[in-house]
């Protein structure tokens, strides 16, 4: 036992790994030189097709990704209310647009386009003639109307969406004009409506029986133990199989409405598996034992597998920043609960909403060495709450670095004084506070060590406390009792509005001064009020040359008055084997949003 | 026989109360532990307060504890596992997960007491010579690894080589395999974590019964039945062994339990679809049916268990049969 123990250990330790080298900067470039070209809609015998421009490739093959943790919950996708659920349902249903992967305009999808009205409130959507469900019948107006009118606004399953759309308590309607022509009109004008559309389609046929047996009907209804073969489904791959716990299989559905410049029917892949992995280190281990195709490569790994893949079978890809902020989190509330006690201590209040000690905060945090440390220089400093990634990112915020000097001078503005390398305000209250986090997250446990001793350069006492995740959220949410945070916060890179419930004064996480339900608006800062006007009329705009100055101006806000301290955004790395040919990486849509359009050259 | 049937009973219905007792503080444990199973919505910016609101009515937790508590219960009684927090049933979840995890405890099982109980025996016949001493070394290193770590090693093994799958049950293309084709990729999926198992509780076993052997070996009418001129064979054999086997029979029971939730540990490094992963998402979730569900099957396994080891002693050893 001991000799195998030992000639296990052998085998299995690595060959130290070469130091990283500093050529750790990709040829971004070079990858996008072979630029995508979207597909174009075409019509053959009366059917509406929409024709791959990029190089025909071979049929055949497959081609294994991952999903981490437990797998799917259901392959419904107006029910699927977890991150793996909504992936892998979205496969399978198609919506009328979907994005573009670099511009991010809406791009023509079971719609073959949609015309938007000259005062901004009517969408007219012409679908495509002639294309089938999975089960060969047709997919008409009558789908689209069912799925919008019965469905979302009918409020089943995960009502997110239809939430998101009420304008003055309004939903948009949807009219069906002809079999092939659908209108929606919003009460307002609503910009970010048009992303909406991107919403699954379902087949009325198939639903209808579902939907009409209410909601709890409904909630069971495409569960996981739904035969495959009677799913019926409009995606490029239809679910072949799902074994619990181990694997979602795919295989292509014949009736997909694409065709590549050849006129043959796409995808050029037979199968399509997802693999059901409870953890990152085993997604690691079955990357390197050629179980999977296809791998996002956590910092820490990337330098090895950098040198590794000169002489390995994969090729590296660099999608470019994630939609995830890192943020550090002033509580600026300085009312009092119903019991008559303020939620944070109004020495502290003092502090927090002095606009110098905030910056004076900005200035100490060294976001250089928390990138290279925390996410081994993959990564890039944030100073926007928009995502690097957003096509709304305000580009004319300047970058700067830590600044201890002028920090100091700034706290010495207000009034704040060292003595014996401690800084007091000018009441003479030593500067202490407690900085949350959520315990567990590695990533953020160490940011917060790295701005503890950042802020402990100019005098003050941090008291970092890293506690359990649902506790720090019933704090920043219900109980407000806290003085700095650091969290983190998924954006969509094409539409800030869907962040409005931090910024409007009175949204459900606009954490650094919640207000109860009950408080509404009250003690409003001047610019949060302007914050609510620029998102409100954000919105109303329909644009997005129109909607881009009052999402600038919002960035410049929170830039310049600091609630929010923006840290960094991690990068994404991936790795993929190299026989897999059209690959567009798209730092939108990740590196396998053509999924059609890719196939196999060995 | 009457007299054995009197006591089954009474033991089943002692088990009630003790039922109730562990559902009541697991329920509580778990509710009044600071999860909110909640909390990813309330911090998702695209969800809105009336979406909480309903999805908290929805799992019952707008209601205090105790009605929460006494609504489970009821559903229990009458055989409703309840939902999951996705709205999946609870039982249909198990089931799904059940035989795979039966598999592979059934087999390391069956293949630690084929293999666990004669060595024992072999080893406290020739105690003291270099057979035993050799075979106490081995089983101390196998007592002594962590079945994690084991696992994790085995784990680097197979990737290094390549001889093995990382993880799993079934390959990707497994539903277009033939019969054998089928059987023997299960099999290979399964040597991995067997072994694991295995090698950690064969250990145990075999230590067990070697003292138990030698114990017997040493009293009073083994020494009377050598003197007897009885063949070593017989002695050992007949006479020994019906005693040694005794607290082994108890072990069994303990099996029994374990058959379920023992191997949940190494089913998680191996990625193997059983119970393990299941319920440790449950947990994490703070999914209560399905966290209940699960502690209450194992504690049902382990009562059960223990009702079948003294069922079986009363079987095998008279002395107890006659004091029941």
């Amino acid at each position: 036992m001991l000799l195998l123990c030992t000639i296990l250990c052998k085998a299995c330790l690595v060959k130290d790994t070469p130091a990283p080298d500093n050529d750790l900067k990709f040829q971004t470039k070079e990858q996008f030189t072979q630029a995508y070209i979207p597909p174009k809609n075409v019509t053959i015998d009366g059917i509406d097709y929409l024709q791959s421009q990029s190089p025909v490739g071979k049929f055949g093959g497959e081609f294994v990704s991952s999903t981490i943790g437990e797998g799917p919950k259901t392959f419904n996708p107006f029910n699927s209310k977890d991150a793996t659920s909504a992936t892998l349902s979205g496969i399978m249903y198609d919506g009328l647009l979907g994005t573009d992967p670099i511009s991010g305009q809406p791009v023509p999808k079971l719609a073959k386009g949609y015309k938007i009205s000259s005062d901004g409130k009517t969408y007219t959507i012409y679908l495509r003639k002639g294309i089938k469900w999975s089960d060969g019948k047709p997919i008409t107006a009558d789908d689209v109307v069912f799925t919008w009118k019965d469905i979302i606004f009918g409020g089943l399953g995960d009502t997110s969406l239809r939430d998101s759309l009420y304008i003055d308590d309004k939903l948009p309607s949807v009219k069906k004009i002809d079999n092939f022509t659908i209108e929606f009109t919003t009460p307002k004008p609503y910009a970010p409506f048009i992303r909406s559309l991107t919403q699954s389609i379902a087949p009325k046929h198939y639903f209808e029986k579902a939907v009409k047996s209410g909601n709890t009907a409904f909630d069971t209804f495409l569960s996981t133990t739904t035969k495959p073969e009677n799913i019926v489904s409009s995606g490029a791959f239809k679910l072949k199989e799902y074994v619990p716990a181990q694997r979602v299989v795919y295989e292509r559905n014949p009736n997909y409405y694409e065709i590549n410049t050849n006129d043959e029917k796409l995808p050029y892949m037979n199968k399509l598996i997802y693999l059901i992995v409870g953890d990152l280190n085993n997604e690691v281990l079955k990357f390197e034992a050629k179980e999977l195709d296809v791998i996002t490569l956590q910092g820490s790994k990337v330098a090895r597998y950098k040198t590794l893949e000169p002489h390995s079978d994969f090729k590296l890809y660099n999608l470019g920043p994630t939609t995830s902020t890192m943020y550090l989190s002033f509580n600026l509330n300085n009312r009092k609960n119903d019991k008559g006690k303020y939620y944070v201590n109004p020495i502290k209040q003092k502090w927090f909403s002095d606009i110098n000690f905030r910056t004076a905060v900005d200035y100490a945090v060294d976001r250089k060495n928390i990138v290279f440390n925390i996410a081994n220089g993959i990564g890039s400093p944030l100073y926007t709450p928009e995502s690097l990634n957003s096509i709304y990112l305000n580009k004319n915020l300047a970058q700067y670095d830590k600044d201890l000097e002028k920090s100091k001078e700034l706290l010495k503005k207000s009034g704040f004084y060292i003595k014996d390398k401690k800084l007091y305000d000018k009441n003479g209250n030593r500067v202490e506070f407690d900085l949350l986090t959520n315990a567990g997250n590695t990533e953020r446990e160490a940011i917060g060590v790295m701005i503890k001793q950042d802020l402990e350069e100019l005098g003050m006492k941090v008291n970092f406390k890293p506690i359990e995740f649902n506790s720090l959220v019933n704090k920043l949410v219900s109980t407000f009792d806290w003085d700095m945070v650091i969290m983190g916060l998924t954006g969509s890179p094409l539409e800030p509005n869907g962040a409005k419930n931090v910024w409007l004064s009175d949204g459900r996480l606009h954490m650094f001064n919640m207000r109860t339900p009950k408080e509404g608006k009250k003690g409003i800062l001047p610019w949060e009020k302007e914050l609510d006007y620029l998102f409100n009329q954000g919105a109303l705009a329909t644009k997005f040359e129109d909607r881009k100055p009052y999402y600038d101006k919002y960035q410049e806000i929170i830039y310049t008055q600091k609630p929010m301290i923006y840290l960094y955004s991690p990068v994404i790395i991936n790795a993929i084997r190299k026989k897999y040919k059209n690959i567009y990486p798209s730092s939108l849509n990740g590196l396998t949003h053509n999924i059609e359009e890719i196939y196999i050259d060995e | 026989m009457n007299d054995t049937f009197k006591y089954i009973i009474k033991r089943i219905l002692q088990t009630i109360p003790l039922l109730i007792m562990i559902s009541i503080i697991s329920f509580f444990i778990i509710r009044l532990s600071p999860v909110d199973p909640l909390a990813e919505l309330k911090l998702n910016p695209s969800v809105s307060p009336a979406t909480v609101e309903r999805e908290s009515k929805r799992l019952g937790l707008d209601k205090p504890i105790i009605v929460q508590y006494g609504k489970w219960a009821f559903s229990f009684v009458k055989g409703d596992l309840g939902v999951t927090s996705t709205g999946e049933k609870v039982s249909k979840k198990l089931a799904e997960r059940i035989p795979n995890t039966l598999l592979l405890t059934t087999l390391v099982i069956l293949l630690t007491w084929l293999v666990g109980v004669p060595l024992g025996i072999i080893a406290a016949v020739k105690w003291k010579t270099p057979f035993d001493r050799i075979l106490t070394v081995l089983t101390s290193i196998g007592m002594a690894i962590p079945s994690f770590f084991f696992a994790v090693l085995l784990l680097l093994f197979a990737v290094k080589t390549g001889w093995f799958p990382i993880g799993g049950l079934t390959s990707p293309n497994y539903s277009e395999m033939s019969f054998w084709g089928k059987f023997c990729d299960i099999a290979y999926h399964l040597i991995l974590p067997v072994f694991v198992l295995f090698t950690i509780s064969l250990a145990g076993l075999q230590r067990q019964m070697r003292a138990n052997m030698l114990d017997v070996l040493d009293s009073d009418y083994v020494k009377f039945a050598r003197a007897k001129g009885l063949s070593e064979f017989k002695v050992v054999y007949k006479h020994a062994l019906r005693n040694a086997v005794n607290p082994m029979i108890t072990l069994l029971g303990f099996e029994f339990a374990s058959l379920l939730s023992g191997a949940a540990l190494t089913e998680y490094v191996f990625q193997y679809p059983g119970l393990g992963r299941l319920i440790l998402e449950a947990v994490l979730k703070s999914d209560i049916n399905l966290v209940m569900a699960s502690l209450m099957m194992g504690a049902v396994m382990l009562v059960a268990g223990n009702l079948i080891a003294d069922i079986l002693l009363i079987l095998t050893d008279p002395r107890i049969r006659g004091r029941a």
